[in-house]
């Protein structure tokens, strides 16, 4: 089931080409940018590892796209006649939804890895730990995917899902300052750092890179909290769509 | 017993979809549950397969109860979607197999399956094209083919020829009638009355929830018998002078689809004067008397013609 999904996940080549070359040429420009013009990035770190930097941001930002791709495909699945056709099946509900966002999850981290490799093969960009910087994404790619997942089956439509995602996926990134500097204060430091799920999966990265691993642990451990709260909720919203 | 359907209530908030609903299907029969847009139909199947759940009677299926969560049963019934449900940027393969697997069936047994069943429904030689290039008629067959893939010993088709061509409609009869030739167990829902006269053993015909009638086709005319049916075709026909025809003595029914009357009268009664009479002011064009048929069945029992119903 899963590799059905995935193959049928690999057919919308447009989304999945527009998921990887937009944060590329976002990179690219923002490195451009940081490099030629006298600005303040907000960010702490300068030179090969301001491009990782925005490597891992312009990744971190695109999963929360990629989880809109695949409540596309769940609401596709669930919120359509062919509702009633898989779930006349002897499959259980819980299995029919996690083989969609189980594909959904591994489509996404390819995206993720891809950007990664490409910028590392390609514009150079140095990225220390890049298995452990590779493990994060993964874990926040599940993060989001269940997120995107849980947020479909709460508010029901597509449409409105795809609406908070738009909002949550242009502001957690400003929150970031991935875009533009954020004022130096202690209170945007925080929120830089620690604010939301992505800050954390960014700050761990970070952390990773320096090889401050025991850091990098205690900051994913909210993010790893959060996806245990996330698929537990997901059995009785399960339930709910089932009937 | 296949399955026993008991008095079986369904209310979606205020509205009673199914009212004391009650249904029989033994092996081997092919039933056809006839009835409008709206009779219950759709509901009827979804609380056999255990789609929903129902608030009062029973329902029973191979001898189980049918509780929503028994997935014996599901395993044993093929559901032929009243939509088309099929993933139209895979092949025709790729949805055979993704549903076969559905069933647990491996990857042997789906490879052997799927040769009988592309053969069955006419789409052998285009199965490894992908589903958005199939047409219409094609894809209801491979709709069909998809639930036949794991061989239920029950299949349930809910309105499987809507909107496609006479030559796919009269493919797809043809698949019913191979597949309960080879014994399998059939529902076949449908508003069009010649493809149910078509394949059905026997017959339920439902309305607002309820089965009004059930029987074969003949026991179902033989009810009516006595009735007689005129059908009168004038220039500009109106639902006030159905109304009036309705008042006149001794009309049972009156059924109006476009400009053509349909006018049940007990057999004996001389009454084409008064009608002629009554609708010479709108131009009469033909009239016909005739011998009943399933969709005269219908009218005389629920009051409604079938297409009518549709069209609204």
């Amino acid at each position: 089931m899963i590799l059905f999904h995935i193959r049928r996940s690999l057919k919308d080549l447009i989304g999945h080409a527009t998921l990887i070359l937009f944060p590329l040429i976002l990179i690219f420009f923002f490195d451009y940018l940081y490099k030629t013009i006298d600005i303040q990035t907000g960010m702490e770190v300068e030179g090969q590892q301001r491009l990782a930097l925005l490597v891992i941001g312009f990744a971190l930002t695109f999963q929360i796209y990629g989880a809109a791709l695949s409540f596309e495909t769940l609401a596709a699945d669930f919120y359509s006649p062919m509702h009633d056709r898989l779930f006349a099946s002897p499959v259980e509900g819980r299995s029919l939804v996690l083989s969609v966002l189980l594909s959904g999850t591994v489509v996404s981290f390819l995206q993720s890895l891809v950007i990664v490799l490409f910028s590392f093969i390609v514009m150079g960009a140095s990225i220390p730990s890049l298995f452990v910087v590779l493990v994060i994404l993964l874990v926040s790619v599940l993060f989001n995917q269940l997120l995107g997942t849980v947020l479909l089956f709460l508010v029901g439509t597509s449409k409105a899902a795809n609406v908070v995602t738009t909002i949550y996926g242009s502001v957690v990134p400003m929150l970031l300052g991935l875009y533009f500097p954020l004022p130096d204060s202690a209170l945007f430091r925080v929120i830089r750092l620690y604010g939301t799920p992505m800050s954390l999966a960014n700050t761990a990265s970070i952390r990773a890179m320096e090889g401050d691993y025991g850091s990098m642990a205690l900051v994913m451990l909210p993010i790893a909290v959060i996806i245990v709260l996330l698929f537990v909720s997901l059995k009785p919203l399960v339930r709910r769509i089932e009937v | 017993m296949v399955l026993q359907v008991d008095e079986v209530m369904k209310r979606f908030n205020t509205n009673l979809a199914l009212d004391c609903c009650s249904l029989r299907v033994e092996q081997g029969e092919v039933i056809g549950l006839l009835g409008p847009n709206g009779a219950g139909k759709t509901t009827c199947i979804r609380a056999i397969i255990g789609l929903i759940g129902i608030d009062e009677g029973s329902i029973t299926v191979f001898g189980m109860p049918q509780d929503g969560k028994n997935k014996a049963i599901r395993r044993k019934i093929g559901y032929v979607t009243q939509e088309i449900t099929l993933y139209e940027d895979m092949s025709g393969r790729d949805n055979l197999a993704f549903f076969a697997s559905l069933y647990g069936m491996s990857k042997a047994d789906i490879q052997v399956r799927m040769a009988e069943v592309g053969r069955l429904i006419g789409l052998e030689g285009r199965l490894g094209d992908k589903v958005k290039h199939y047409s219409g008629g094609m894809k209801r067959r491979l709709n069909i083919g998809c639930a036949l893939m794991h061989k239920p010993a029950l299949i349930i088709m809910d309105e499987p020829t809507v909107g496609i061509d006479p030559q796919s409609r009269s493919f797809i009869l043809q698949a019913v009638k191979e597949l309960a030739k080879s014994g399998v167990t059939i529902i076949y829902t449908s508003h069009y009355i010649e493809e149910v006269e078509a394949v059905a053993s026997r017959i339920y015909i439902m309305d607002n929830g309820h089965i009004i009638a059930d029987g074969t086709l003949r026991e179902l005319i033989a009810r009516i018998r006595g009735d007689h049916f005129i059908e009168v075709e004038v220039r500009l026909a109106s639902e006030q002078k159905r109304k009036e025809l309705l008042g006149l003595a001794d009309v049972k029914e009156v059924a109006l689809e476009g400009n053509r009357y349909t006018i049940v009268v007990p057999g004996g009664i001389p009454i084409l004067d008064k009608v002629v009479l009554s609708l010479s002011e709108q131009g009469l064009v033909t009239i016909n008397t005739k011998q009943p048929n399933l969709e005269d069945v219908f009218l005389t029992l629920t009051g409604k013609q079938l297409r009518d119903e549709v069209a609204s």
